[in-house]
């Protein structure tokens, strides 16, 4: 009986015969409330849309409001791997011929007649500043040719295999974009210097830096965002293995120096700095 | 080892006080001593007798001593031999109360961990732990996250858990309390000074009285060997355990130990009567059970849905989890509690101790209040009330302070009367009492002594030293015709008379007398003389007062010269043809308070039920005094006497009032109790025993009743713990009925039940606005997620902070919101109807959840939104980021201008996401906590500032805000960023609106009650 009792309940608050209610609500009071949730968050998604409009015109397109993150900029390796290790073996071509392939890809906008296509030939050793006058924006602005064969050996041009056949790999270091970065004071450029980690550095053996002293030349620098300098070509420093023991792993860590990047915070490993494992089987 | 206690000392009334007697056991084993507060301390009492369960005693009080001697094998005179007492203490055990088996503590304790909400975190904590394995054996960044994560909610689990546990703990351990009345004692069964039989029992309650025995009652009862009443309960030669001796000797035979007393059985009673549930527990609990069901209905939906988009497993249930989280309003238990808490001071300070918390919502939700009379809504106080002499009636100040009209002194009648009064009294005060107003000095005397000695000392000064003029020849103490005489000298030393004065019952001295006084004047006692003092006999007895009368004459000195011997055995000395002097009636009082508070009940909608062991007339004459009956209304009685037919011709439906007395109430079956309770608004109830307050508590409660009860004495515990709320006198109450009871009135008074009421409705009022406050978070808390799994945004909101605003910074102002005043009158609304008006009604949870939170959420958004653009991250980027962001290995992300980010860059830019929600959220709840003060009113109408607390609250949380953003080291602990100071003005807008858009709701709800509007958005 009781049991009955509570069906009919349930079953008449979702839909009462008698009050022609369903879920507690005549079809005339659901369409009330509903009309009237719909106006109030047509009006909220409203304000949201012009509070929303209202921000993005406050936006200059050129330069982010703000940088805080970005103080110290981060450091990538090309080619990459998985979770930044390089492993492979050069008698089978199949576990480099990937990271070969990568480079390739990557360098491939880099390659000379592009360059010269897109990109000035600019001043080296100081920065290239086009500064806006006033309000006039002095835009597009032009970047600088940052051309393949300045990598050398680790261009790919002349070695495909970008010595990974021979157990020499090249890893090509970049510099993360931030707007506005200027990574030298004083005339001096930045440059990427690598080492092993302590118990690995026996292993290491010797290392070449491509261009010469792995800078990052000044002529790069600012950056003006990816709207405003269309064709901005990143510079890169390309190292080369040259003697690095094999069927171990060497723990590498690389670093920017420059006397105006701040260094990063212990917590992020990759700002000014870029650590990877390398292991090279036979 | 005892079987009879023999008490030695004097005679029983008006000789001394016993301050200290030792008694001796018959076997001299054992030696109890009564120490100079009336109270037994025994060493051990084992004893005798097997009781049948289910029948209070048996007739022990009704068969002779030699029956007794034979059931219990025992001897009045010797005691039980002491094998055989050994052997009665291993059947019997020994004389203490057993706990009942409860529910072993860790159980209790195990319980308060693992209800609906509890579970579900304990289920997210695994969850994290779970997580926070997995990713740290990936040794991925922030992963202990997880882990601080697991243990904040183990935490919050574990304490709100101890916190429970406490709070039950202090409310059952009621036995522990009947267990601390040590056996101390008693049993009389009188003959001639010797005692027949029973024993058992204790403390004797309370400070009152002179009389050997004691009962439960908080009026001290005298003890005579006489059976007198069938029932044990009533009889006077049974001693009760926990009762006191004030004063007197007697021997007994014990027939009851430990469990079997009737205190032990009022303990396993007590204990029994299931601890019902306080409505705010059920309130709470029903709310509860919602929000855990949509909080596994959401996660279980979104967890459906993210495995669906094709999120792992794990990750799918880390959403779960954080859903859980973010949904279910940690904090909120806290919250009530405290808010509970800070009622409850309030309340002590008004005299009103709450023992468990949820008791101060519940006394606010009361529909009936069943009190007790004596010292409740009277003064416990005999007190003259009216006098009638010169054949008018004169009214005594009868209030507490004497602060009353006084009636005209100025007969000489009025002094013949004050005279008899004066002398004819054997009361004294107790010595050193001369700095205290006169009622409240202690005075060694009978009620009524009492009351005519302070009269006296009122009206004429100093009754001692007027005794002393007239000095004492002879007395004769009370008998059985209830009179009193004493003749003195006269104070003239001149006046060679005796001076004989009288009082007693007033027919019986009237019979004495042959003249009567009239403004001081003897005239003879005629036919009219006579019918005037019947007309003002039943008047004043018509009142309910205790009516004496006196009468005096001069003895002719011729006949009684000085050094006459008088004999008060013989009474070789004139009893009849005495001069009559007037009445002088008492009672007891209410008290001055009372009439208002019952006042105050009625237009709150609260039926007072007066139940008292009192006479009828007196119970109905202070009932109409205080106004339980209010003027004009009859009872069946009154209808029938006006319309001289018999009662049963009267339609019952007429009657407003009633009066049933206890021996009535035996007779009726619970229906007709309930019937009488419901067709009758105005009950008294009479000449109840304590046990009957049980039955009409519960009839009560079937009618759906809150019931408040009074109660003092021991056997009032079941009523008390029965009632909805039980309420112990602080002065007149036992411990066993403070320890059964969930509040306890400190100064006795029916007034302070009505403050407590008072604060009890404010309480669920304020509780309403806290929780509608605590709820609204819940959303803008909730949507980050739902948005970041469907849309897979970056994060915009840690579930670190979430707990951030749950346990810290929002906790302060849903507290505040307890000091907030009442918006109307809320003494001149009905109760609430449990039933109907819930504590969280569909309208709160829609308001709060769909349209302030959502605006909430909006705010959050667009504080989100504004942060990620102005760092370089447009909205329309956002969108569909997530794998992206949190890629581990992805250290060179392009965001919107073509700057690259690592994945620590990315990090604390969502922990500054996270920090701009939280802010949003900080601000939009300054907003709901201003637009909380009220529901009705405009926040205009109420005042912005006059809730200090309030405001120090919002302080406080700007405060904390800042303290948490700006802190060094909280980007690492916490996940809080310093973010820029321009961010915590994005939301204001959106907290702008909340106001407004409230504002507008309480315009519409206040200009169109009624309204389709008033309906769907006042909560």
């Amino acid at each position: 009986m009781a049991k009955d009792a509570e069906k009919s309940t349930w079953k008449d608050f979702i839909w009462n015969p008698r009050t022609r209610e369903f879920c507690g609500r005549t079809a005339s009071s659901w369409g009330l409330i509903l009309l009237f949730y719909l106006v109030f968050y047509i009006f909220l998604a409203g304000m949201f849309c012009l509070t929303m409009y209202v921000m993005l015109q406050t936006l200059d397109d050129h330069k982010p409001t703000w940088q805080d993150r970005l103080g110290t900029p981060g450091m990538m390796i090309r080619p990459r791997g998985e979770s930044m290790e390089i492993i492979y073996n050069p008698q089978m071509t199949e576990s480099w011929d990937m990271y070969a392939k990568t480079l390739d890809n990557f360098l491939s906008p880099y390659n000379n007649s592009l360059q010269a296509e897109k990109n000035d030939e600019c001043k080296p050793d100081q920065y290239f500043v086009q500064a806006d006058s006033g309000d006039v924006k002095n835009n597009p602005k032009r970047s600088c040719q940052f051309n393949r064969t300045l990598l050398e050996v680790c261009s790919g041009l002349e070695d495909r295999t970008y010595g990974y056949v021979d157990g020499k790999p090249c890893i090509i270091i970049k510099l993360n974009r931030v707007i506005g970065m200027l990574p030298g004071t004083d005339g001096q450029a930045p440059f990427v210097t690598c080492g092993a980690k302590k118990e690995d550095s026996e292993k290491i053996g010797e290392l070449a830096y491509y261009p010469k002293n792995g800078t990052f030349n000044l002529m790069y620098y600012p950056y003006y965002g990816k709207k405003a300098q269309v064709n901005y070509s990143q510079p890169l420093v390309a190292i080369k293995f040259l003697n690095i023991t094999l069927n171990e792993d060497v723990n590498i860590e690389c670093r920017i120096i420059s006397n105006s990047i701040p260094p990063g915070s212990e917590r992020d490993k990759f700002a000014g700095k870029v650590s990877f494992k390398l292991r090279i089987n036979t | 080892m005892i079987k009879n206690v023999v008490l030695q000392t004097t005679h029983f009334f008006y000789e001394k006080k016993i301050t200290k007697s030792i008694f001796y056991l018959q076997d001299s084993y054992n030696m109890f001593e009564m120490d100079g507060e009336g109270k037994w301390n025994a060493a051990y009492i084992p004893f005798i007798v097997p009781f049948t369960i289910g029948q209070f005693l048996q007739d022990d009080h009704e068969i002779t001593i030699e029956e007794l001697e034979m059931r219990y094998t025992t001897s009045v005179t010797k005691g039980l031999t002491s094998r055989m007492a050994s052997e009665v203490l291993e059947r019997d055990g020994p004389n203490e109360l057993l706990p009942p088996k409860g529910t072993p503590e860790y159980i209790k304790f195990a319980r308060q961990l693992a209800g609906g909400l509890q579970c579900l975190m304990w289920v997210a904590a695994v969850i994290c732990f779970i997580a926070f394995g997995i990713e740290f054996s990936r040794g991925t960044l922030g992963c202990f996250d997880d882990l601080y994560l697991a243990i904040t909610l183990i935490t919050v689990v574990v304490v709100t858990g101890c916190f429970g546990y406490y709070q039950e703990f202090k409310s059952t351990n009621i036995i522990a309390s009947f267990k601390n009345l040590v056996p101390q004692v008693k049993i009389w069964k009188y003959r001639k000074c010797m005692v027949i039989s029973v024993c058992i029992l204790g403390q004797l309650e309370a400070n009152l009285g002179l009389y050997l025995g004691g009962c439960w009652e908080s009026e001290p009862q005298s003890k005579t060997p006489e059976c007198t009443h069938e029932n044990p309960l009533e009889t006077k030669n049974i001693a009760f355990f926990s009762t006191t001796c004030l004063e007197g000797v007697a021997t007994g035979t014990v027939i009851n130990t430990g469990d079997r007393t009737i205190i032990g059985r009022i303990a396993s009673l007590a204990s029994g009567v299931g601890n019902e549930k306080t409505p705010i527990a059920i309130e709470i609990e029903h709310f509860v059970d919602i929000i855990a069901g949509l909080a596994i209905f959401f996660g279980f939906t979104f967890f459906v849905v993210a495995m669906f988009i094709g999120y792992a497993f794990l990750e799918a249930m880390i959403f779960f989890m954080a859903i859980v989280v973010a949904y279910v309003p940690e904090g909120l238990l806290a919250t009530v509690t405290v808010c509970l808490s800070l009622t409850a001071k309030r309340l002590a300070r008004k005299n009103c101790v709450v023992k468990n918390l949820e008791a101060v919502e519940t006394l606010g939700s009361t529909s009936v209040i069943c009190s007790d009379k004596t010292g409740t809504l009277t003064q416990n106080r005999m007190t003259v009330a009216h006098l009638w002499f010169d054949n008018v009636i004169h009214a005594a100040d009868t209030t507490e302070d004497q602060s009353g009209q006084s009636f005209d002194q100025s007969s000489e009648t009025w002094r013949s009367l004050a005279r008899v009064a004066a002398l004819c009294n054997r009361a004294i005060f107790k010595p050193n009492q001369e700095s205290l107003p006169i009622p409240s000095r202690i005075v060694v005397g009978d009620a009524s002594e009492t009351a005519l000695l302070k009269f006296t000392e009122l009206t004429i000064g100093n009754t001692m030293e007027y005794r002393e003029r007239f000095k004492k020849v002879v007395e004769v103490p009370f008998n059985s015709t209830n009179k009193f005489q004493v003749i003195h000298e006269l104070e003239d030393p001149l006046d060679l008379r005796y001076l004989l004065v009288m009082k007693g019952a007033p027919e019986r001295i009237l019979e004495r007398c042959s003249t009567i006084l009239i403004k001081g004047q003897e005239l003879p006692l005629d036919e009219q003389w006579r019918e005037a003092f019947q007309t003002a006999y039943m008047d004043l007895g018509g009142l309910g007062e205790r009516v004496l009368g006196f009468c005096h004459i001069y003895m002719n000195e011729k006949e009684f010269p000085r050094g006459y011997k008088f004999e008060s055995e013989e009474m070789n000395f004139p009893t009849s043809g005495l001069c009559f002097a007037g009445l002088i009636s008492m009672i007891d009082p209410p008290r001055a308070t009372v009439p208002d508070a019952v006042m105050k009940c009625r237009t709150a909608g609260i039926r007072v039920v007066m139940v008292t062991g009192d006479h009828p007339i007196t119970a109905r004459a202070i009932a109409a005094n205080v106004g339980i009956i209010s003027e004009g209304s009859e009872t069946i009685e009154d209808i029938a006497a006006r319309k001289r037919i018999p009662v049963e011709q009267v339609n019952k439906r007429d009657a407003r009032a009633c009066v049933i007395n206890g021996g009535q109430l035996k007779d009726m079956s619970s229906e007709e109790l309930d019937e009488a309770l419901r067709s009758h608004p105005e009950m008294v109830f009479a000449r109840t025993s304590p046990q009957q307050k049980l039955i009409i508590v519960e009839s009560c409660q079937r009618l759906g009743s809150i019931v408040a009860v009074t109660g003092d004495g021991v056997n009032d515990s079941p009523a008390l713990k029965k009632a909805d709320i039980g309420i112990a006198m602080g002065i007149a109450g036992s411990d066993a009925a403070k320890n059964a009871a969930d509040m306890i009135l400190l100064d006795d008074n029916f007034a302070s039940i009505v403050t407590g009421v008072e604060q009890g409705r404010l309480i669920f009022d304020n509780l309403k606005k806290s929780i509608a406050y605590t709820l609204t978070k819940n959303i803008p808390e909730l949507t980050p997620y739902l948005i970041y799994i469907t849309v897979s945004v970056p994060l915009p909101l840690g579930c670190i902070t979430i707990l951030f605003i749950e346990l810290a910074t929002d906790i302060f102002p849903s507290v505040s919101l307890a000091y907030e005043k009442a918006e109307s009158d809320i003494m001149h609304l009905k109760p609430r109807n449990p039933r109907k008006d819930r504590l969280v009604n569909e309208a709160l949870a829609v308001y709060s959840y769909f349209q302030i939170g959502a605006i909430q959420s909006f705010a959050g958004f667009t504080d989100y939104f504004t942060a990620m653009a102005q760092e370089g991250w447009y909205p329309l980027l956002c969108v569909g980021l997530r794998s992206q962001w949190e890629n581990v290995h992805l250290q060179d992300l392009q965001d919107s201008y073509g700057q690259e980010w690592t994945y620590a860059q990315r990090l604390y830019q969502e922990y500054t996401c996270y920090t701009v929600f939280f802010v949003s959220i900080e601000i939009c709840q300054i907003s709901d906590v201003l637009i909380r003060k009220t529901r009705r009113l405009s926040v205009f109408q109420q005042g912005f500032f006059r809730n200090k607390v309030l405001v120090s609250a919002i302080v406080f949380q700007l405060l904390l805000g800042n303290l948490l953003c700006y802190c060094p080291g909280m980007p690492n602990i916490f996940n809080f960023m310093p973010i820029r100071v321009q961010w915590w003005f994005v939301p204001v807008p959106y907290g702008i609106l909340i106001f407004v858009y409230d504002e507008i709701r309480k315009l519409g709800v206040r200009r169109y009650p009624g309204s389709w509007w008033d309906q769907e958005l006042y909560y």
